[in-house]
């Protein structure tokens, strides 16, 4: 009797484990939970970070709350909530595929190789990769890393950069920002590379600011998109429609504002040639 | 050395981070608890399946007990966090992943310690009670298990220190635990010396009080 | 499911290398960590069972400090609070020489030594105060004592709790994956983000950590089995991590 119990609690549990007898997509996920998962980070501001209140904001998350759910709740007919969980560079693919996001709303770059198993929406924001170091540091520009400690995260397009195009620089990398930017300031490494961007907003919050330069022009070019799974085309259709509605009315401009404003927590205006390439990107209804 | 970053954030690291009342998911009592109680649970079903007669259920619970002795915990964790909602074709949230991965593995060292508990309880006592004609089943539920479950505590106590450490290891899938408010805080003030030190002494205190508890109840219960 | 198994992932490319990279780092910490977990652990352990009270006290306060807080806290104050207290010299070695290793090795080879004298401490306690007395009779010193007569037999007698300890090294060298030390958990993390393919990857971690931990149980049986007292068998523990 204990014997065929326990044989059918097993198959019953495993039954229930597989539950994906019918293949779901996205927005019936969404539907079914009442709850749009994002993957974004906790240590990379203005994008996305823990602030002094111990609030989780920065700019991708505004723009998922401002631009993304309205075009959801519209399309669902229902008020869809939002939960964030902490996603990493080396961790937001697996995030993905493995369904335990929707979304990865962060400060993803888009690339060729990157779309073979993710597919990404329109580009949100533009930027390269630059270095930080400690100011008077020698390391002005990616020339100058050779047989340097160079700090990046792990799985990032910057780490993967140096590793193919200087080779003979020590990389060191990390699960994520804070860790790194951490060794650089305890001199464990000379120079930290990520988009410039990050760097700068890095640079912004640090408790000393004036310490630290934004080295180097841009070594590559790195345009933000979120990430979402592939073959799924009705719920990029929708995060896609939300942020074209966002630029073409105003609102996507607002929420730069707040962040990059001359106000904002990172001041870094808005080039009117990407202002250009994000109105391209509206097509017309 | 300045401690306020751990003056001003006290509330945070403590309320969230300790007790898990915040807006994020987490607290590290909020895991460890429900984690020894389920764990218990499930490692008495495994224990007893381990002393059982029936191959069936000797040889799938020994094999899971050496399995979950021989990985670490880290992997364990990883098991449930990326291959678990691809099998269930949904997300799970932190706390699921994380308590289920305790449970899971917790209960692999429980069930040792519940073997251990009922071949503690003296030969004599099945003896004298099956003589009184109990059936097997009474017998375990009468006789064995209320006095395995004495010899047992002190071994208890121990685990449920050994899984309040282990709960720090729930901060690596961002669940916002004691050790992962620490982080979050460091990540902003960069100040890694008076934070760990901090969270140092609260672990600390929370097992050296327990540890001395389970040190009383062992002279107590090995003098009666 | 719509998750496609592709097990080549694991020999092509830059994966093969790294899990092969991932077991010698793992190696390499275990063997370290454990060298300095057993030293500190037989002086604690020793010293802990000493009548002479700062001596006890002394081993008493660094095992019950350690013991008791979690190895990822440790791993995080060894690789971040350390460095900045030492002499600039050696900091500008470590941080050319794997400063996260030396963290990862300290961190796990203090903690576990604190874990060990427990186990060593309850083995020299197991051994009848005769042995003691006997010793010190012939003229021994305590240190002597200890050194030539008690903790040789101790050690003999704790071979199944120090097994399970030494097996819990090797588990815990996954932690320091936190600090970046390229272990094989970590190199499993790297081969999930290059190839996502999640679950192979973590297949491989797992049954090269059960061969390992398998292998280190049955060599510590043998050496059981060969310096096995007959007639005194030490109590022994039931596993916890």
């Amino acid at each position: 009797m204990k014997r065929s119990l326990t044989i059918l609690a097993v198959a019953y549990f495993l039954i229930a484990l597989t539950d994906a007898g019918h293949a779901q997509n996205t927005l019936e996920k969404i539907d079914k939970s009442g709850t749009l998962t994002i993957g974004t980070r906790n240590g990379s501001p203005p994008f996305a970070y823990i602030n002094k209140n111990n609030d989780w904001v920065g700019f991708s998350i505004d723009l998922v709350e401002h631009a993304i759910l309205p075009a959801l709740n519209k399309k669902l007919n229902k008020q869809i909530k939002l939960e964030k969980k902490e996603s990493a560079p080396a961790t937001r693919i697996p995030l993905l595929t493995s369904n335990a996001v929707d979304l990865i709303a962060e400060t993803m770059t888009d690339t060729q190789s990157r779309r073979d198993q993710v597919d990404f929406s329109l580009t949100f924001f533009v930027t390269g990769a630059q270095f930080l170091v400690r100011k008077g540091s020698p390391v002005k520009n990616i020339e100058s890393i050779a047989g340097k400690r160079i700090a990046a995260q792990q799985g990032s397009t910057n780490a993967k950069i140096i590793r193919e195009r200087v080779p003979s620089a020590k990389l060191v990398e990390f699960p994520d920002q804070p860790a790194a930017f951490q060794a650089l300031s305890q001199r464990q490494v000379d120079a930290y590379t990520n988009d410039g961007i990050q760097l700068a907003g890095l640079k912004a919050k640090a408790p000393k600011p004036d310490d630290w330069a934004v080295a180097g022009e841009f070594f590559s070019y790195e345009p933000y998109g979120m990430a979402m799974r592939k073959n799924d085309s009705d719920f990029r259709q929708v995060v896609n429609v939300g942020l074209m509605d966002a630029i073409a009315s105003g609102r996507y401009a607002e929420i730069y504002e707040k962040w990059f404003g001359a106000k904002g927590e990172v001041p870094y205006p808005l080039t009117p040639e990407n202002k250009r390439f994000l109105q391209l990107q509206v097509v017309p209804k | 050395m300045d401690f306020s970053v751990v003056t001003n954030n006290f509330v945070f690291l403590i309320a969230q981070g300790f007790l898990g009342i915040g807006a994020f998911t987490g607290g590290t009592l909020r895991l460890a608890v429900p984690a020894i109680v389920l764990g218990f649970i499930l490692g008495t079903l495994i224990g007893l399946a381990r002393l059982s007669q029936s191959r069936w259920l000797h040889w799938p619970a020994k094999v899971y007990i050496e399995f979950f002795r021989g990985v670490p915990l880290v992997m364990v964790i990883f098991w449930f966090w990326f291959i678990v909602p691809t099998l269930a074709g949904k997300s799970l949230p932190e706390y699921a992943v994380a308590l289920t991965a305790f449970v899971i593995f917790e209960a692999a060292y429980l069930a040792e310690i519940v073997r251990a508990g009922i071949q503690s309880v003296p030969r004599g006592q099945v003896e004298a009670a099956t003589a009184t004609g109990l059936s097997k089943h009474q017998l375990m539920r009468h006789v064995i298990l209320p006095q395995a479950l004495r010899n047992m505590i002190p071994a208890l106590v121990t685990q449920f220190i050994v899984l309040l450490k282990d709960t720090s290891l729930a901060s690596i899938i961002g669940y916002v635990d004691l050790t992962k408010a620490a982080q979050i805080v460091n990540n902003r003030e960069i100040r890694p010396f008076e934070l760990y030190l901090f969270i140092a002494i609260v672990y600390w205190l929370c097992s050296y009080a327990m540890s001395l508890y389970a040190q009383r109840l062992e002279s107590r219960l090995a003098s009666r | 499911m719509s998750y496609n198994f592709d097990w080549s992932v694991l020999w092509t490319g830059q994966s093969g290398n790294w899990l092969i990279q991932g077991v010698l780092t793992t190696l390499h910490i275990f063997a370290l960590g454990l060298l300095i977990a057993l030293a500190l652990g037989i002086v604690a352990g020793a010293l802990r069972t000493m009548p002479f009270a700062p001596l006890r006290w002394l081993a008493s306060s660094y095992v019950e400090f350690f013991r008791n807080v979690p190895l990822l806290v440790w791993m995080f104050f060894w690789y971040f609070g350390v460095p900045p207290l030492l002499p600039q010299a050696i900091q500008n070695w470590l941080f050319d020489h794997g400063v996260e290793f030396w963290a990862g090795v300290f961190a796990i080879g203090v903690y576990h030594g604190a874990r060990f004298s427990e186990v060593i401490r309850a083995g020299i306690q197991s051994i009848p105060k005769t042995q003691l007395e006997a010793a010190l009779s012939t003229g021994l010193t305590i240190a002597q004592a200890y050194r030539l007569i008690i903790v040789p037999i101790a050690l003999r007698l704790i071979v199944p709790p120090a097994t399970n300890e030494i097996v819990n090294l090797l588990k815990n060298s996954s932690v320091a994956l936190t600090i970046g030390v390229a272990e094989l958990t970590f190199q499993t993390r790297q081969i999930e983000t290059y190839t996502a393919k999640a679950f192979e990857a973590l297949a491989a971690g797992t049954i090269i950590y059960l061969i390992l931990c398998l292998t280190i149980a049955s060599i510590m049986a043998g050496v059981e089995r060969r310096v096995a007292i007959p007639g005194m068998i030490a109590q022994g523990q039931t596993g916890a991590s």
